[in-house]
């Protein structure tokens, strides 16, 4: 009999209990890149669109279908034959002359059941003037095309309160667009970057050094020695290469080589992969386990702008980390990582060696639970995920948005590194700028001048580049295309689930796209 | 679907209203600094656009239903879209034009019949099928093909559809082919010139390797949950249920599978092994999600805009975006393979060892990255080699399999490869060494 048939009424309950709902089916495709964590998240969040243009609903769709809590779309617009065109969360023709935003709430809400709409038909102006506390209360707030001195005003009324929601600015005209998100700092734990966590095959800890050291490698059964896990290998032949060493890893090339033979002569049988293995990752054994730069320097990390910091549970962490990481023992290094990857071994031996990384992680979880601030009420949950991504953490810190235009310094330096991307960025500021309470269209001289006029003397932005960049705009200088919303409705989403989720990483810096070249670009990072 | 003609009647510009591409006509009524000069700003190009192009959209999910949203808004009144699939509740999280009534309906007829309720005046007329259905004469008559589609095999049917369909002496016999594709936070989009620019086929070693675990593993040394949900569906399943065809989307299957590995998982002291992993692993299911299928959609139609317009350039030919840490793309030129066994008339040289035998042979082909045959057919300009089908051929060539290529094919000699799911022969100059 199959074991599926086998199985006693207790697992097959389980199993069955085990099937998905619906709202988790729904889910499933999102769930494999954030997880429930990250769900919770979105559902949990309040987003403030200023604006319905084309762009700002394309924007709110990729936000509504992953289920954030609530979204409310702030524009007094009434419906124009323009709109009605280009918008699909419009009903075509018969929107006309109706309130935009009250006309696109229910065609988003349609979207997702699970997801709170409302349309406030205020204008920006006023609420910042009457109630500027409104913004405060949202996770989130995102403006399309609104003015220039409108989104200074917002802007630093955001920046004031360190406690203020993030902002992203989003500038678009024809096929090309900019945006920008406004935070003062940004803390990352699950960043899902691609770099794996040290084995500590250079330091290993006790448990899993006395195993290896156990092994009877000449007298072994030959079936078990073709399946000894290469970690075990490696931290087996470096220990006695050290005795024989001054109790020094492999220096330089031919120890490096002299290792690796090492590693050859001890195979019993030419087919033994477990051994090429050992020898493919043998660089492990002369690799330093250390605290990762990028994280020892979080660390030192200057106090953030603003009076409070934002995030103080993330800095409860990084303290407890660095204090951690100045202990001899565990030989200062991250805490130990409990995830090991799939390689050559039989079952009993891999899942005995995950065992001693396990036992190990967690011994080193309660180390580091030690040194965590008592007072800090942090949820065991929080604590585990971050020991577990402790070598992926980011921290990331903004500026206000329009600081980079009148930081000279910085500015002569993006247009040597990146010419595109500054040219199409100040363009689009000039745009901005000049169409700012005015009703005819900039020409492509005036656009020019004001480049000028906000890079100032002494600043070459690159000819060409720059000419394109304006004789773009001149060109469609009220136009929201279709397909440049749609592409920007994509690109902000993706940034606003990361701001959201705290997972991934956002862009620190302003995004530009050419969608006649098909590219897109960062410039404006701070140092 | 007699539901394609329901809100057209006549001329479809008697739906535009004034002022309804305000939008789009900036771009139309003149030139950019970039602009080729044989652009022909205004009322010619519109009225192209708008009431003679044709386009083909290829797939009505996750990418589809954005670029037939994108399309209709940019001035495309004759679309046409195929799909094969029916909705499921796992498409709603993206798939904008579905709700969750229309589960169990047909993607490309819902689809259309969203579009046509919402942007007046367009025509989107469904088939609700396989791609392969369809013959030369009915890709011939569109101008511009985009593809949103989430196979491998479907996408190589169309390329290599689209190539063949090349006529040197007919300038309309050539369809650019936009292709885009996601996977969680990352996406490309590209344009093909069939004969003329990298096919996708050229591509075809930029392909991640599908993960594969060994059997010996799976039966005998399992260590992570996914080996013990292979060892419950490629083992298991077959050895209990026979001849019953597993069914990946019938929640029962999965279930069962579900429990079997869990067991396996459970004798072997190994963790991990949930319900949704096991779905995962044998649906082989990639995260997708709105943000990056929009990216994508919207590259594939602002391309097919500039192409029907000539606005502006084109892609030449290749965007590749990952949004997993900041905002990453790059756009690059992907060049055409001589020995493209689609678009490069060159046979492809494989240098075998003489000791080889035609099963070796057949293996190394089925894992070659950049051929990546199921069940191929060998045959030389004289003789047959290995037939997969019919079977009395396939019983006819078996014996064949054991013998050394080198006894079948001399040094320098030419194989003719063909499957079933490929509309194409690839050619092997065998060497020895």
């Amino acid at each position: 009999m199959a074991p599926g048939e086998s199985q006693d009424i207790e697992v097959v309950t389980t199993a069955i209990h085990a099937q998905p709902d619906n709202k988790t089916r729904r889910y499933d495709r999102q769930l494999r890149l954030w997880a429930a964590t990250g769900q919770h998240a979105l559902e949990t969040s309040r987003i403030l669109v200023l604006s319905s243009s084309a762009t700002s609903t394309s924007i709110m769709k990729n936000l509504v279908l992953p289920g954030i809590g609530h979204f409310t779309l702030l524009d007094p617009t009434i419906t124009t034959a323009r709109d009605a065109g280009n918008n699909f969360f419009l009903a075509g023709p018969d929107s006309i002359g109706k309130h935009r935003a009250q006309e696109a709430v229910p065609l988003l809400g349609e979207l997702n059941d699970g997801v709170e709409g409302t349309a406030d038909v205020r204008s920006v102006h006023d609420v910042l003037e009457s109630d500027p506390a409104y913004f405060k209360s949202f996770s989130l707030v995102i403006s399309h095309n609104l003015d220039s001195p409108t989104v200074e005003k917002l802007s630093r009324l955001l920046w004031t309160d360190p406690l203020s929601p993030p902002l992203i600015v989003v500038r678009s005209a024809g096929f090309l667009a900019d945006f920008y998100i406004q935070f003062h700092e940004h803390d990352i734990i699950e960043s899902h970057t691609e770099t794996a966590p040290s084995l500590r095959i250079d330091k290993p800890f006790p448990s899993l050094l006395g195993h290896a050291l156990s092994l009877e490698l000449a007298n072994m059964d030959i079936t078990d020695h073709g399946h000894i896990p290469y970690v075990v290998i490696l931290v087996r032949v470096l220990e006695d290469w050290k005795r024989s060493h001054n109790g020094l890893p492999p220096q330089n090339y031919a120890e490096k080589q002299a290792f690796k033979a090492a590693l050859r002569d001890l195979k019993r049988k030419p087919d033994e992969e477990n051994f090429d293995e050992a020898e493919a990752q043998a660089y492990r054994a002369w690799t330093t386990t250390g605290v990762p730069s990028d994280v020892a320097q979080l660390f030192t990390l200057p106090a953030a702008s603003g009076n409070s910091t934002p995030n103080s549970t993330f800095h409860t962490l990084l303290h407890a980390l660095q204090k951690f990481t100045e202990l001899d023992d565990p030989p200062h290094v991250l805490p130990l990582s409990s995830t090991l990857p799939d390689m050559k071994a039989d079952t009993s031996s891999y899942v005995h060696l995950q065992t001693l990384y396990k036992t190990r992680a967690d011994e080193e979880r309660a180390i580091f639970f030690d040194l965590l601030d008592k007072n800090a009420d942090i949820d065991e949950g929080v604590v585990e995920t971050f020991v577990k991504n402790a070598h992926a953490i980011r921290v990331l810190r903004g500026r206000r948005w329009g600081e980079f235009d009148a930081d000279k310094e910085a500015i002569a330096s993006a247009v040597v590194g990146y010419p595109r991307e500054s040219a199409s960025h100040f363009a689009l500021s000039a745009l901005s700028n000049l169409t700012s309470g005015s009703t005819a269209p900039p020409t492509a001289d005036a656009l020019l001048a004001e480049v000028q006029r906000i890079v100032g003397p002494g600043i070459e932005l690159p000819e060409k580049e720059l000419t394109d960049a304006i004789g773009e705009l001149a060109r469609a200088p009220t136009s929201d295309l279709p397909n440049v919303a749609a592409f920007l409705g994509g690109l902000v989403a993706q940034e606003a689930i990361k701001i959201i989720t705290k997972q991934y990483v956002p862009i620190n810096g302003y995004c530009v796209v050419d969608l006649v070249d098909t590219w897109t670009g960062v410039v404006g990072t701070p140092a | 679907m007699a539901t394609a003609e329901v809100l057209t009647n006549g001329n479809s510009t008697l739906c535009d209203w004034h002022d309804r591409y305000y939008h789009v006509d900036q771009i139309l009524d003149r030139p950019g600094p970039r602009t080729d000069p044989s652009f022909m700003a205004g009322d010619g190009v519109k009225e192209f656009l708008r009431n003679q192009c044709k386009i083909l959209v290829i797939g009505a999910g996750g990418l589809g239903c954005e670029i037939l949203a994108n399309l209709a808004l940019s001035g495309f009144k004759d679309i046409h879209v195929i799909d094969m699939d029916t909705i499921d509740i796992s498409n709603l999280n993206r798939q904008f034009l579905f709700r969750p009534k229309d589960v169990g309906q047909p993607k490309a007829i819902v689809a259309a019949e969203y579009i046509m309720k919402r942007v007046p005046g367009v025509k989107v007329s469904p088939y609700y099928g396989k791609i392969q259905d369809k013959d030369d004469a009915y890709y011939m008559q569109f101008n511009l093909v985009i593809c949103g589609l989430d196979s491998v095999e479907a996408r190589r049917w169309i390329n290599a559809t689209l190539v063949n369909l090349v006529d040197p002496e007919n300038p309309e016999s050539l369809k650019p082919l936009i292709d885009g594709g996601t996977e969680g936070f990352k996406g490309q989009a590209r344009v093909i010139l069939p004969t003329v620019s990298s096919c996708y086929e050229c591509s075809l070693d930029m392909l991640n390797k599908p993960t594969a675990f060994p059997i010996c593993t799976i039966a005998n040394t399992p260590r992570l949950p996914e080996h013990c949900i292979e060892w419950a569906s490629v083992l298991e399943w077959p050895r209990v249920q026979g001849d019953k065809k597993m069914d990946t989307d019938d929640p029962e299957h999965i279930n069962w599978l579900y429990t079997v590995a869990s067991a396996r998982a459970k004798e072997f002291k190994i963790e991990g092994v949930t319900w949704s992993l096991t779905q995962g692993v044998v649906k082989n299911i990639i995260p997708a999600i709105a943000s990056t299928n929009a990216i994508i959609a919207a590259s594939c139609c602002n391309e097919a805009f500039k192409i029907a317009t000539s606005s502006a350039a084109y892609l030449n030919n290749y965007f590749m975006l990952i949004g997993t840490d900041g905002v990453y793309s790059y756009t690059f030129e992907h060049e055409k393979r001589d020995d493209c066994p689609v678009c490069g008339g060159e046979s492809l040289d494989i240098s075998v060892p003489r000791t080889w035998t035609v099963e070796r042979l057949i293996e190394m082909l089925v894992e070659k990255q950049d051929i990546q045959i199921k069940k191929p057919s060998l045959s030389t300009a004289s003789s047959q080699i290995y037939f997969q089908a019919p079977p009395q051929l396939e019983e006819a060539t078996r014996p064949n399999l054991e013998k050394q290529v080198f006894d079948l094919v001399p040094d320098g000699g030419e194989i003719t490869v063909t499957a079933s799911t490929l509309p194409f022969s690839l050619f092997l100059r065998i060497t020895y060494s």
